[in-house]
């Protein structure tokens, strides 16, 4: 029987305690969380461009934007603002999303057009929970008019955030019952966006010229 | 050659032992006994639906706590999680106000946490309520997913050990009717008030 030196065999333990290493690395070996990411099933592009700012919205965004991944950024709080209760289609870009912490803090974000929002914990380093949320959506925003910031309609959460990074876990995409209050909404009904004839980008992603930052954030 | 064997020998006898003790511990548990009935001293119900319910589910029943079936302590409430058994499961969470029979099942899901150390605790008058688990997690005296949420000065803890602390049996554990009971102070309606009204 051949015989290895000690130096080889120590090799090859290094090597398999490497190939373990960089599978626990790669791989979720968490069941539930690899079940959840799973069953969101792919990309769409024919909806959005895949892996982008734009994409999946209304989905839980923390379930892959967490540390345990798969997506390579971390989010604290991510979510998407619709018009009304039922149409997918209709979402508010360029909305205020103002977050207020327990310990005084507050922090603005702004939706891209396609309703997302979401903050990078860099964003806002001393985040703590319990959250509470409302979200606006002005005339224009931006605009040089006086009306411009003139809010449309304005809604907070009734009930606090307590620990949930993503909005679409409990606002559960077209689930209106016992257990998720639908997704997030700026109108109860269809009908009361119709007849607001609210603002809708023209596309998404389009040129069109969009704030980034609420207006207490301006220079 | 022969340490080989014996090392064989030796994993194969431990294999051989669990699996006889796996077996043989499930062989000896019992069936569920299902006419077993736990009798528990529970705290004033009347002042948990008037006081306190409304900042427990405020405080703690939200989707992402414990308005949630995965949890012990399971709150429903119309900011939360909705009782499916009642109403033909019509409840939309958001929507209609809290209904009594969910204020029911909350108070039912708190003193069912540890029905047997609630008991103690009403036996001995709301003394020492911090050996309520209920109290114990979000005081983060113990392991608590949802961080501290409670502290022993502000008032939504004041509140609740206020309720704790009315008396339902006497000293020698004979029930105090409803009707003879003490009310919540002044100073714990106050503080249930305080409580349920913060951001």
């Amino acid at each position: 029987m051949r015989r290895f030196s000690h130096r080889t065999l120590t090799l090859f333990a290094g090597l398999g305690v490497a190939v373990v290493a960089s599978m626990g690395s790669s791989c979720n070996l968490d069941p539930v969380h690899r079940a959840g990411v799973n069953n969101l099933g792919g990309e769409q592009a024919d909806l959005y461009p895949p892996e982008t700012e734009f994409h999946r919205p209304g989905e839980p965004c923390a379930l892959c934007h967490s540390t345990a991944g798969p997506a390579d950024s971390v989010f604290v709080l991510a979510g998407t603002i619709f018009w009304g209760p039922d149409n997918y289609e209709r979402r508010v870009d360029q909305a205020y999303v103002r977050i207020g912490g327990p310990d005084k803090t507050t922090k603005c974000f702004v939706t891209n057009c396609n309703g997302n929002f979401f903050v990078k914990s860099e964003d806002y380093p001393n985040l703590k929970f319990p959250l509470l949320i409302s979200v606006e959506r002005v005339n224009n925003p931006g605009g040089p008019g006086p009306d411009d910031e003139k809010s449309i309609r304005i809604r907070r959460m009734t009930s606090h955030i307590g620990r949930e990074a993503s909005c679409g876990n409990c606002h559960i995409l077209g689930l209106r019952d016992f257990g998720s209050p639908g997704q997030i909404r700026m109108y109860d009904t269809e009908n009361e966006v119709d007849t607001a004839k609210v603002p809708l980008p023209p596309g998404c992603p389009n040129d069109a010229p969009r704030v980034t930052r609420c207006p207490e954030d301006r220079l | 050659m022969k340490v080989l064997t014996s090392l064989r020998i030796a994993v194969v006898l431990t294999v051989c032992g669990a699996t006889t003790g796996m077996i043989g511990i499930s062989a000896c548990a019992s069936a569920p006994d299902t006419d077993r009935l736990t009798n528990v001293i529970v705290p004033d119900f009347d002042t948990y639906v008037a006081n306190v319910d409304a900042y427990l589910t405020r405080r703690c029943g939200t989707l992402d706590c414990h308005g949630q079936p995965g949890r012990a302590y399971r709150i429903y409430s119309r900011e939360g999680f909705r009782l499916v058994q009642i109403q033909d499961g019509s409840l939309v969470s958001g929507q209609q106000p809290t209904q009594p029979e969910e204020q029911r099942a909350n108070f039912e899901a708190f003193v069912s946490v540890e029905p047997e150390e609630m008991t103690r605790l009403m036996a001995r008058q709301g003394d020492n309520p911090n050996e309520l688990l209920v109290l114990r997690k979000p005081l983060k005296l113990e392991r608590h997913k949802g961080g501290p949420a409670m502290a022993e000065d502000d008032p939504g803890y004041r509140c609740v050990v206020a309720w704790l602390q009315i008396p339902v049996v006497d000293g020698n554990g004979v029930p105090i009717p409803k009707e003879q009971r003490q009310k919540l102070s002044p100073n714990g309606v106050k503080n249930c008030q305080t409580a349920t009204d913060f951001p």
